[in-house]
């Protein structure tokens, strides 16, 4: 027989993984709802620089327009401050 | 204050005698705004007005000054003059000095433009010669050959050619150089040897003599009229130094002079008398109405007309100094409509503490106040000013936030914060409690709560002014119907979950099916306010899940906050902590070079947040604003008020 020994699992290596993987979900949370945002602010910023360079007076509305995706990462964010406190 | 400035609609009518007193009336005054006279086939005999006779001799000379201002870069908006100059001595230096100077600067400028246009040649030149000065052979040995072809051009690389030749290669210039010479008949086969090798011809100059000393010639020349340039741009500056305060002055006469030579372009006429609709705030209307016919001798005819449609009547807010800033705001979103509420002073109040919630630190306050007080003596003109000021308001707000948070640049103040703290676990600089996320998130919700009622609340009054009858009665039960709905759902929560800092409505007696008062109650005010919002419109149905998202959205107070404080702490962290720290232990030589590489992680850093801070906290704030706040109650969309006249800057009568 060959023996492939036996790992001891403690409560203290459940609990430490645990907090891992609450950082690991925190850290999806922010990053994956800011690659969302970026996307979406991809669109809108290229446009918005087209208008403004057509005319300048829209800069203030569209770069009100970029930062209107912004609201998935801050959800995500907010996601993520719940996550780990 | 919470309305737009209340408007009377005048009618004056009048002979065309006093077409010219009435319209130098008006427009010292500056409170009429126009309405243009659109004729219609159904006008009655009523014709657009001409232009008064000076009309065009104004234009002409308005067009030469401001070619000369255009010339010598001066910007009437941006000129701050030391004095005003009597209006009737401008008159007499347009019709004096006014030409010479026009004839000088014309010339100044047409033999600028030759120098540049010869500038241009001269640098052609040069560029076309710069290969040339690799090869050591003078241009007029290039050309003039019956029995020889010469060759000349860029190469990858040198080539061994088989026929009799001469061959000239040089790597000294970008894409190399070469230039061969052979026998006509052996032209084809070299060409294809040199094509083999990538060769791309060259013009070859039509000069003579060495190519490096031609080339020299030529930056000679470049140097020569870049001086006659720089010296002509010096007399433009010396016209300028020196008429500039006449210019702006003659600007700013011939523009009224022209405004007010074409205003009958705006009003009806008949054969012998003119109609003009205008509107005028309420509190002038009699002053004008005096002026008017004291100026005529009574002979006009003023009559004051109903407003019928609210969306013609010029808007003009009337809000207290301290608010008028903000109107930049709320402009960029949209003036109000006459007939509707004003939010700016909303605007004013709310916006800072929102931006102080995000950005909540004595430090980044202070430099933001500091910097928007001293970027006022630099930066001119209105929409600048105004938002300095909306700035220094917002860092205002940032520093009373700071003390209650703690904080200074992401420090914590001798004190424990006074509201929630915001302080994170970095670098093992936690105080007592740690962050206290959840209550400030519920905080914002709450905020939010509040902000979305009142946005609410402000529809019904508007809906009760815009709307009339049955639609406005529509419109006020909607919005109540989406209060009902957005409070429904908060008992129903609160009566399932306890929730800190909220109402906890989990233990009143259950009615039925496990349902408590509150739970019940929230049904019935979701229910009703369902329907309150299907008897306007029955799409607005697919819109209720934003009475949720609109209120998680204020969690962006306290994220976007969060955020800033953590990138605060993560530079002190790293500069001080990580890189200054350690090293003021044991100074050493290269221990000085990571301190002073610290302070400027620490310096870099904290600049990167203050700019991050305005953006998020401006942003943010406005956002919040426009998309959560605005969208419950205000329509936009009121014409700007634009009285007739101008102030007069540079001149006096």
């Amino acid at each position: 027989m060959v023996d492939f020994g036996t790992a001891e699992v403690t409560l203290e290596m459940v609990q430490a993984s645990q907090l891992g993987m609450k950082a690991f979900s925190a850290a999806l949370a922010v990053g994956l709802t800011g690659l969302a945002s970026a996307i979406a602010e991809m669109t809108i910023g290229s446009a918005a620089v087209g208008a403004t360079a057509e005319n300048r007076d829209v800069f203030g509305l569209v770069l009100l327009l970029t930062v209107i995706p912004e609201t998935i990462v801050i959800f995500g964010l907010v996601v993520a401050l719940l996550l780990m406190f | 204050m919470l309305w737009p400035e209340r408007m009377r609609r005048l009618l004056i009518a009048a002979p065309k005698s006093e077409i010219e007193t009435i319209i130098k009336e008006l427009y010292r005054h500056k409170v009429y705004h126009i309405e243009d006279f659109v004729p219609e086939s159904e006008s009655g005999g009523l014709s657009i007005g001409h232009p008064l006779p000076e009309a065009s001799s104004a234009a002409e000379t308005l067009i030469k000054v401001r070619a000369i201002e255009n010339a010598c870069g001066i910007d009437p908006a941006r000129f701050e003059a030391r004095m005003k100059i009597p209006a009737s001595r401008v008159r007499e230096i347009i019709r004096t000095d006014l030409s010479a100077i026009q004839k000088e600067v014309e010339d100044l400028v047409n033999s600028r433009s030759k120098l540049e246009t010869l500038k241009k040649e001269h640098e052609q030149r040069a560029r076309e010669l710069e290969p040339f000065t690799a090869i050591p052979l003078d241009l007029e040995f290039y050309r003039g050959y019956r029995g020889f072809t010469v060759f000349a051009g860029h190469i990858s690389h040198d080539v061994k050619i088989d026929v009799p030749h001469e061959k000239y290669f040089s790597d000294k210039v970008t894409g190399n150089m070469i230039v061969v010479v052979v026998q006509n008949e052996h032209q084809e086969e070299v060409e294809r040897i040199l094509l083999n090798a990538g060769f791309q011809a060259l013009a070859i100059p039509e000069e003579n003599g060495a190519p490096t000393d031609r080339l020299q010639a030529h930056l000679d020349e470049i140097r020569r009229i870049d001086d006659e340039i720089a010296a002509i741009n010096q007399k433009l500056a010396e016209i300028r130094e020196k008429h500039a305060e006449l210019l702006v002055a003659c600007d700013e006469l011939l523009t009224a002079d022209v405004e007010r030579a074409e205003a009958p372009l705006r009003f009806a006429t008949t054969e012998e008398t003119f109609i003009s609709e205008g509107w005028v705030p309420d509190d002038r209307a009699d002053e004008i109405r005096e002026a008017l016919e004291r100026v005529t001798n009574g002979r006009i005819y003023i009559e004051e007309l109903e407003i019928e449609d609210d969306s013609r009547v010029p808007v003009e807010y009337d809000n207290p100094s301290f608010a008028t800033p903000t109107q930049l705001l709320v402009d960029l979103y949209a003036r109000p409509r006459y007939s509707e509420l004003d939010p700016t002073l909303l605007v004013t109040i709310v916006f800072p503490i929102f931006f102080g919630l995000i950005l909540g630190d004595v430090g980044y306050g202070a430099i933001l106040l500091a910097m928007s007080l001293g970027l006022r003596k630099f930066l001119k003109g209105e929409g600048m000013r105004s938002l300095l000021k909306v700035l220094s308001y917002a860092s205002v707000s940032s520093i009373v936030f700071g003390v209650l948070y703690s904080e200074f640049l992401g420090y914590s103040l001798p004190w424990e914060a006074l509201i929630f703290s915001r302080h994170l676990n970095i670098g093992g600089h936690a105080t007592a409690h740690g962050p206290q996320v959840v209550e400030l998130l519920l905080l914002a919700i709450w905020i939010g709560i509040l902000h979305v009622t009142l946005g609410r609340v402000l529809g019904m009054a508007n809906a009760r002014r815009l709307y009339h009858g049955k639609h406005a009665t529509k419109a006020v039960i909607a919005n109540a119907g989406w209060i009902g709905v957005m409070w429904g759902i908060l008992l129903m929560i609160w009566s399932l979950f306890p929730i800190p800092l909220m109402p906890n409505l989990t233990g009143l007696p259950v009615l039925f099916m496990g349902l408590n008062t509150s739970a019940v109650v929230g049904a019935i005010l979701i229910l009703m306010g369902v329907i309150g919002i299907a008897q306007e419109n029955i799409l607005e149905i697919v819109e209720l899940p934003t009475i949720i998202s609109h209120v998680l959205s204020y969690a962006r107070l306290v994220a976007v906050g969060l955020s800033s404080v953590a990138i605060a702490m993560m530079v002190n962290y790293l500069a001080i902590g990580m890189i200054i720290e350690p090293q003021l232990e044991a100074i050493t030589p290269i221990g000085v070079i990571a301190i002073i590489f610290g302070v400027l992680l620490f310096v870099l850093g904290h600049l990167l947040n203050t700019a991050l801070g305005i953006l998020g906290g401006g942003l943010h704030s406005l956002r919040l604003h426009y998309v959560e706040f605005f969208t419950k109650f205000y329509k936009g969309g009121g014409i700007k008020y634009k009285p007739f006249g101008k102030r007069s800057k540079f001149t006096e009568e």
